[in-house]
């Protein structure tokens, strides 16, 4: 993921919208979350149904029957065979999170506003003065909604997912007619609302044309955004949406044109061995519609299903959990000897999707890394 | 805002304690603020109305220091808190700001 604002965010788990103008602090707060093992940023699942039939979603193919799993995320069955977590059990569930240290609260989906009970969950982590984010495409954000929403004065705001400058671009990765401006309208109405928005692009081989239309209309209606270019196989096992993932002459022409801009200047060292891991396990975690426990949203690998246990057991106690937390860098064969880590995003979304192992590598982010490494010894900074 | 008055802060806000400092956010004012130790145990007891009078006297049986220097930090901070809009000097639970 690349911020283009400042953001104190490593990860989709660490972005935080709204406070961008905080980030030092947002960062030593996670950097003590990190070292604490508190799960202080918690993404919540609180849906699998969506509106909307993304070709590159990474739940499961919207437009085939939901049939496989994938072993290691240590589900019995399809996400659709699986009973969602009932609205009694979420609000129980959020008590058990802010018990447990949680601060930063984000409630995704599927699509969050299609979760009936939606403002009761926000009302519940109103009442435990919890910060909440929604991810959320933006298109069920109808005259009322953003009002309703913008009352809680725990909302953060809206990190809202955008897939093209145009609305036949975006329309055909939807397969919604009409989400495009759908999407646009509802934004507006939040920011008219007062509720703070980031926007995400997403690239992918169907918008990488627009990427510099996109970030100039977020730009222009000054709208702080990310972007993001890692496409993964889905959560059930199947790995349609790579066949959107940008190739490589396609990286390479965004890095050297659009993206140049927001890539970090100059060479970087590989960082610290101490440094290597992320915040996942430590300071987030992510828990699936169905109360699956998983290390962060990106990361289908269960500790456990809340259903079970108590969440704060998984956290401390899990085999998942603590061997993440124990992993070093040695532990990562292809990362450990990389020259490139300096300028990788570290992606363990990426890598358990792609091999099936938190410690493997996804070959696209190993050529991300080696590409932006590449240009920066171009530059001679 | 005199010594009698009750205070309490503002009941909605998210807040995390971290160690002994507490991490507040305003998502209205989209500002983040970190209270030191003292401070954290003012946020602490404002869970519910106090007086400056009241938080002297409670920090006064938690801490070795003059009454007189308390109340001047008591004083100061709370008007530092109320700056910030952190705390509601009418002692009512405001939450829909």
């Amino acid at each position: 993921m690349i911020p283009r604002d400042g953001s104190a965010a490593r990860c989709h788990d660490d972005e935080v919208v709204g406070l961008d103008s905080a980030a030092a602090l947002i960062r030593t707060a996670q950097t003590w979350a990190h070292d604490n093992l508190v799960p202080f940023n918690v993404s919540l699942e609180t849906t699998l149904e969506c509106n909307i039939r993304c070709i590159h979603c990474y739940n499961f193919d919207r437009d085939e029957p939901r049939a496989r799993t994938r072993h290691a995320c240590g589900v019995e069955g399809a996400p659709s065979e699986q009973r969602r977590l009932s609205t009694d059990e979420l609000l129980a569930l959020i008590g058990d999170l802010r018990a447990a240290g949680c601060m930063f609260l984000s409630l995704t989906g599927g699509e969050v506003l299609t979760h009936p009970d939606l403002f009761a969950l926000l009302e519940r982590a109103r009442e435990l003065n919890l910060a909440v984010q929604l991810l959320t495409n933006g298109t069920m954000l109808r005259p009322g909604i953003a009002g309703k929403l913008a009352r809680f004065p725990n909302l953060l705001g809206a990190s809202v997912s955008l897939y093209g400058a145009t609305a036949a671009v975006h329309d055909a990765i939807t397969q919604v007619p009409g989400s495009f401006q759908r999407t646009w309208d509802g934004v507006e109405r939040l920011r008219a609302a007062g509720v703070s928005v980031r926007l995400k692009f997403i690239v992918m081989r169907q918008n990488a044309h627009e990427t510099e239309p996109m970030m100039a209309m977020a730009t222009g209606r000054d709208f702080p955004y990310s972007v993001d270019l890692t496409i993964t196989a889905r959560h059930d096992g199947t790995d349609g949406s790579l066949a959107a993932r940008i190739d490589g002459p396609q990286l390479e022409s965004l890095y050297r044109g659009a993206l140049r801009p927001l890539l970090p200047p100059g060479k970087r060292p590989p960082p610290p061995a101490e440094t290597f891991n992320c915040n996942c396990a430590r300071g987030n975690c992510a828990i699936s519609a169905t109360g699956e426990v998983y290390p962060c949203i990106s990361v289908p690998w269960s500790a456990g299903n809340v259903r079970d246990r108590p969440f704060a057991k998984i956290w401390r106690d899990s085999p998942v959990f603590q061997r993440i937390r124990g992993l070093t860098l040695a532990d990562f064969p292809k990362c450990a000897p990389c020259p490139h880590r300096g300028h990788c995003t570290h992606d363990r979304g990426a890598a358990f999707n792609a091999t099936g192992d938190y410690t493997g590598a996804d070959p696209f982010v190993c050529e991300t890394a080696a590409l932006a490494h590449r240009l920066a010894d171009e530059s001679g900074d | 805002m005199s010594e009698d008055s009750a205070i309490r802060r503002i009941g909605s806000l998210p807040f995390q304690k971290m160690n002994e400092e507490t991490l507040v956010v305003d998502p209205k004012t989209r500002e983040v603020h970190l209270l030191n130790a003292t401070a954290s145990r003012v946020w602490e007891l404002l869970a519910r109305p106090h007086t400056i009078r009241d938080l002297v006297g409670s920090l006064g049986r938690e801490f070795d220091a003059p009454e007189e220097t308390l109340r001047a930090d008591v004083t100061a901070l709370v008007s530092e808190l109320a700056g910030k809009g952190l705390i509601d000097p009418s002692g009512w639970r405001k939450d829909d700001r």
